[in-house]
C-alpha cells in the first residue's frame, strides 16, 4: 500500500473503478453518470457489445476496453484489473453496469481498506440493503452464500456482490479463469487462498425491472456449480 | 462376420488415432489403446464377453460391451470440454491482450499534455 494510501489520504487518481458491460447501452450512461461523481478514474471493459455501450459509455469513461468478442463478466472484470494496474492504480473497485451499485458506496468500501489496512473490500447487501430484491433471488444468494462459507472458509455474508474494492496488492493476487458468472466464487476462493485481509463493508443494491432481467437466474447455479467443478479438473 | 469386419475397421481407428496422440496426451492414448484392443479381442471371441458380463452382474455380453460404451463415451466428453475451456483460455488471453495494447495506447495517447488538460480515450 503507498505512503498514502496507508496514511489515510486519497487522490482520487488513486481508485479505478472498474465496470464490465455487455449490451447495456439503456443504462450506461447514467451508471457512468453517477459514478463519474466519485472523482476516481473509470474503465470500462465493453465485452463485445452488438449495441451502442462503447460509444454511449465513450462519452463519461476515461477509457474504454473493447474486448474483439464476447467472452463473460468474469473475463472483463480480469482485463480491467490487469489494465489498472498497469496504469499504476493504487485501489481498484469493480462495480456492476446495470445500475444496481451506489456510487456513494465506492468510497465507504476505499475507506474500509484504509482503515481497516485490508487488501479486499467486499460490498455486502445482507449488511446493507437489497431494495426490491426478488425473493427467488433471495433465496439463491442464501444458498450461494452457504456454499461460499463451506468451500472458502471465508465467513462472508454476501457471496455474489459485484461492487467490491482491491487494493494494488489484492489485485495482483487475483487471476480470475472463470470467464462467466462462476468468477464470483472464484474471487473469494482466490481471496482465501491468498491469506490476505478482506472486510466486508454495508453497501446497498437496488433492483430493477432491468437489472433483474440481466442479473443471473437460479438456473445458472447449476451452470456456475459445473464451472467450478471443471475447473478443479484443468491444469 | 460384417459386422465384425467394419467393428475391427473403425477399432483399428481407434488404435492408430490414440498411438498419434500418445505424445500429447499419453494416458488418453493409453486408455484408448487398451479400451480399442480389448474391444477387438471381445468382437473376434464374442463367448469371452459373455463369461465376463456374467462375472460383472450383467446378464448378456452385448449389454456389458453397451455400458462400458457409454462410459467410455462420457468421459471423451469430459475430455474433449476440458480441451475445449483450454482453448478458450487461450483466445482470452489473446482478446484481452489485444484490447488492453488497443486501450494503452489511445490512454496514453490522450493523457498527453494537450492544452493543459487531459483527455478521455475512448
Amino acid at each position: 500500500m503507498s505512503k498514502e494510501a496507508s496514511s489515510g489520504r486519497r487522490r482520487a487518481g488513486d481508485a479505478w473503478i472498474i465496470i464490465p458491460a455487455y449490451n447495456e447501452e439503456r443504462v450506461i450512461g447514467s451508471v457512468l453518470s453517477d459514478a463519474a461523481l466519485t472523482g476516481h478514474r473509470i474503465v470500462v471493459v465493453d465485452d463485445g457489445s452488438t449495441d451502442a455501450t462503447a460509444d454511449v459509455a465513450a462519452q463519461t469513461a476515461h477509457v474504454v476496453i473493447r474486448h474483439p468478442v464476447n467472452l463473460g463478466q468474469g473475463a472483463a472484470l480480469q482485463t480491467g484489473i490487469a489494465f489498472a494496474l498497469l496504469q499504476d492504480a493504487e485501489f481498484i473497485v469493480t462495480f456492476d453496469a446495470d445500475g444496481q451499485h451506489r456510487a456513494a458506496d465506492v468510497a465507504r468500501l476505499i475507506d474500509a481498506l484504509v482503515a481497516e489496512r485490508a487488501d479486499y473490500a467486499l460490498g455486502s447487501r445482507a449488511l446493507g440493503a437489497a431494495v426490491d430484491m426478488p425473493r427467488s433471488r433471495r433465496l439463491l444468494l442464501w444458498a450461494a452464500t452457504a456454499f461460499t462459507r463451506l468451500t472458502t472458509g471465508l465467513n462472508v455474508t454476501d457471496a455474489h456482490n459485484g461492487l467490491r474494492a482491491l487494493t494494488r496488492r489484492g489485485a495482483a493476487r487475483l487471476n480470475l479463469r472463470q470467464n462467466r458468472m462462476a468468477h464470483a466464487s472464484e474471487i473469494l476462493e482466490q481471496i482465501a487462498n491468498s491469506g490476505l485481509k478482506y472486510v466486508e463493508v454495508p453497501v446497498t443494491v437496488e433492483y430493477s425491472s432491468y437489472s433483474v432481467s440481466k442479473g443471473q437466474r437460479s438456473s445458472d447455479a447449476v451452470d456456475i456449480l459445473l464451472d467450478l467443478w471443471l475447473r478443479r479438473l484443468q491444469p | 462376420m460384417i459386422i465384425q469386419l467394419i467393428l475391427c475397421t473403425l477399432l483399428l481407428g481407434v488404435v492408430v488415432y490414440a498411438w498419434s496422440e500418445r505424445r500429447r496426451s499419453p494416458a488418453v492414448a493409453m486408455l484408448s489403446s487398451v479400451t480399442a484392443t480389448s474391444a477387438l479381442y471381445l468382437v473376434w471371441v464374442p463367448a469371452h464377453a459373455s463369461i465376463l458380463a456374467a462375472w460383472a452382474g450383467v446378464s448378456r455380453g452385448v449389454d456389458l460391451v453397451i455400458y462400458i460404451w457409454v462410459v467410455i463415451s462420457v468421459l471423451v466428453l469430459l475430455n474433449l470440454h476440458l480441451k475445449l475451456r483450454s482453448q478458450l483460455e487461450l483466445i482470452t488471453a489473446l482478446a484481452r491482450h489485444i484490447a488492453i495494447t488497443d486501450a494503452a495506447a489511445r490512454y496514453t495517447e490522450a493523457s498527453r499534455p494537450s492544452g493543459g488538460h487531459e483527455q478521455k480515450a475512448a
